[in-house]
C-alpha cells in the first residue's frame, strides 16, 4: 500500500513532459484542493490533455515530481487509478459489444457490482438502446454512455477531457449533472474544455498555453486570456 | 478469485468480439488454407513425401496463422483508446494478459481442428499417432505461441514499435514451441510417442515461463 503525502487531491511540482524532443507541458506547478472543480482552459496544443493524462497516470512526466490523493504519481499509480476517473473524447468503448455488454465489462474490472449497468444506462438516456452495438452509436451517444460508465463507480476525482466535444443540449446538460453531482459528494473534478459556456461550473478557471500553466486566475481574468 | 473473474471477463469479452467481428472465420482460416495448398502443391503427387512432412505443414500453417489473431487480439483495443482504459482500471494486469491469452489460445484451438481436417482431406493425412499425447502437443504447442503473442502484441498499438514488434521479437521468441511441436508431432505420428517426451517437456517449461513471464510484464509493457 503506497503512502498518502499530501491531502491535496493534485499537488504536481516543476512537472514536464515532452514528446519526442517536442515540450508538451514545461515546469508546471499546480495544486488542486480537495472539493474543488477546476476548469483548465486553453488553445488547441496548448498541453491541457497531456496535463490531465499525467495526472490520471495514462502517462508519465520526464520531469518533476507530483501526488494525487496523496499518492506519488509514479509509486503510487494504481492507488491513484483506483480512486480517479478520466472521462475523455476518445470513449474508450469495444465497438462489437452492446452498450450494456460495455458496461458490465467495465463493472467487473473496477470492481463494481455488474447489476449496476443497466441502471447507469438509464440514468443516461440508453436504455431503450441497452442491447446494440456501439459501432452503430453516434458521438454524442458514445459519449453519454462514457459518462454513464463513470457513474458506475464513485470516483474521488474526476478528469473530463472535453467531455462537452460533440454533445447537443441534452446530453451536455448530463455531463454537468455529472459536475454537480460530484460537487455535491464534494469530490473533486478537473475539466478540459473549449466550452466558454460550462465554466459557470468551476471553482476556479485556470488557463494553459504552449504548455505552461497561468494559475490561478480570476474567472474574469481567464476568459480574457482565451485566443 | 479477482483475478481469475477478470482474466474471465477480459477472455469472454475478447471471444464475443472475435465472434462478431468474424476475424478467424473471415482472415485467418482463408490465410491457413491457402497456406495448406500451396505447401502440398509444392512437393508435387508424391503422397509420402506430403505425409513425412505434415506435421510440419501443419505447424506452419499454425504458425502464420497465429500472427494475424495476436493481431486480431489487440485491434479493438485499439479503435477508440480501449487499451488506456484497461491501464487505467485498477485491474490486475496479470489478470488481463491471462484473459488475452486465454482467448487466443481458444481461437487458435477451433482454428487447429479446422486445419487437421483439411490437411486430412487435401493430403490423405491422418493423425492417428498416440491421440492423447498428440492432443497434449496441440495444447502445449497452442499455449506457448498463445503467450508469447499475447504479451508482446500488446505492444502492437505503441505506435513507434508497431512494425518490429512480430519480425524481431514474436517470430524470433516462437521458434522454439514451432521447431518442438513439430518434433513432437512428428515423432507421435510416427508411432514413437514415447520419445516425444522430451520435446513436450520443453514445451511445457517454454509455456511455464512466458506465462509467468506475461504475468509480471505485461503491465510493465502496457505502460506508457
Amino acid at each position: 500500500m503506497a503512502i498518502r503525502h499530501t491531502d491535496a487531491a493534485v499537488d504536481l511540482r516543476a512537472i514536464s513532459r515532452a514528446f519526442g524532443a517536442a515540450p508538451a507541458v514545461s515546469r508546471i506547478t499546480f495544486r488542486v484542493e480537495r472539493g474543488e472543480t477546476v476548469f483548465v482552459r486553453g488553445p488547441n496544443g496548448a498541453g491541457k490533455s497531456t496535463l490531465l493524462r499525467i495526472i490520471a497516470t495514462a502517462i508519465s512526466p520526464t520531469a518533476g515530481t507530483g501526488q494525487v490523493l496523496g499518492f506519488d504519481l509514479l509509486a503510487g499509480r494504481e492507488e491513484i487509478r483506483r480512486r480517479t476517473e478520466l472521462v475523455s473524447h476518445r470513449t474508450r468503448l469495444y465497438e462489437d459489444l452492446s452498450a450494456l455488454e460495455n458496461l458490465r465489462f467495465a463493472a467487473v474490472i473496477h470492481g463494481v457490482d455488474p447489476r449496476r449497468a443497466l441502471k447507469a444506462l438509464g440514468e443516461v438516456g440508453l436504455a431503450h438502446v441497452a442491447s446494440e452495438r456501439v459501432r452503430g452509436f453516434s458521438q454524442g451517444m458514445r459519449q453519454r454512455l462514457a459518462v454513464a460508465r463513470a457513474t458506475l463507480r464513485a470516483p474521488e476525482l474526476f478528469l473530463l477531457d472535453e467531455p462537452y466535444a460533440g454533445l447537443d443540449g441534452q446530453a451536455k446538460e448530463l455531463v454537468d449533472l455529472l459536475v454537480l453531482g460530484a460537487q455535491r459528494d464534494d469530490r473533486t473534478v478537473l475539466v478540459v474544455t473549449h466550452d466558454a459556456t460550462r465554466t459557470h461550473l468551476a471553482t476556479r478557471i485556470v488557463v494553459m498555453r504552449a504548455g505552461r500553466l497561468y494559475s490561478p486566475a480570476p474567472v474574469v481574468d481567464a476568459e480574457a486570456a482565451q485566443p | 478469485m479477482t483475478f481469475a473473474l477478470q482474466a474471465l471477463a477480459v477472455a469472454a469479452k475478447d471471444l464475443r468480439i472475435e465472434v462478431r467481428g468474424r476475424h478467424a472465420l473471415g482472415v485467418v482460416l482463408p490465410f491457413a488454407c491457402t497456406q495448406l495448398i500451396a505447401f502440398g502443391l509444392s512437393f508435387g503427387p508424391d503422397r509420402s513425401l506430403v505425409a513425412q512432412t505434415a506435421p510440419a505443414l501443419l505447424w506452419l500453417a499454425i504458425f502464420f496463422a497465429s500472427v494475424l489473431t495476436f493481431r486480431g487480439a489487440y485491434e479493438a483495443e485499439g479503435e477508440d483508446g480501449a487499451l488506456e482504459g484497461l491501464l487505467l482500471a485498477p485491474v490486475d494486469k496479470g489478470a488481463v494478459f491471462i484473459g488475452k491469452a486465454g482467448a487466443v489460445i481458444a481461437q487458435l484451438l477451433a482454428l487447429e481442428v479446422a486445419i487437421v481436417v483439411l490437411t486430412g482431406a487435401l493430403f490423405g493425412v491422418v493423425m492417428t499417432g498416440d491421440l492423447p499425447r498428440l492432443v497434449a502437443t496441440l495444447m502445449l504447442g497452442t499455449v506457448g505461441l498463445a503467450s508469447v503473442g499475447s504479451l508482446f502484441g500488446v505492444l502492437t498499438e505503441a505506435a513507434r514499435a508497431r512494425e518490429a514488434v512480430f519480425p524481431l521479437l514474436v517470430l524470433p521468441l516462437t521458434t522454439p514451441v514451432l521447431i518442438a511441436s513439430i518434433r513432437a508431432t512428428a515423432l507421435v505420428q510416427a508411432g514413437h510417442p514415447a520419445d516425444a517426451a522430451s520435446w513436450l517437456g520443453l514445451l511445457a517449461a517454454f509455456d511455464s515461463v512466458f506465462l509467468l513471464a506475461g504475468v509480471t510484464l505485461f503491465g510493465h509493457l502496457l505502460e506508457d
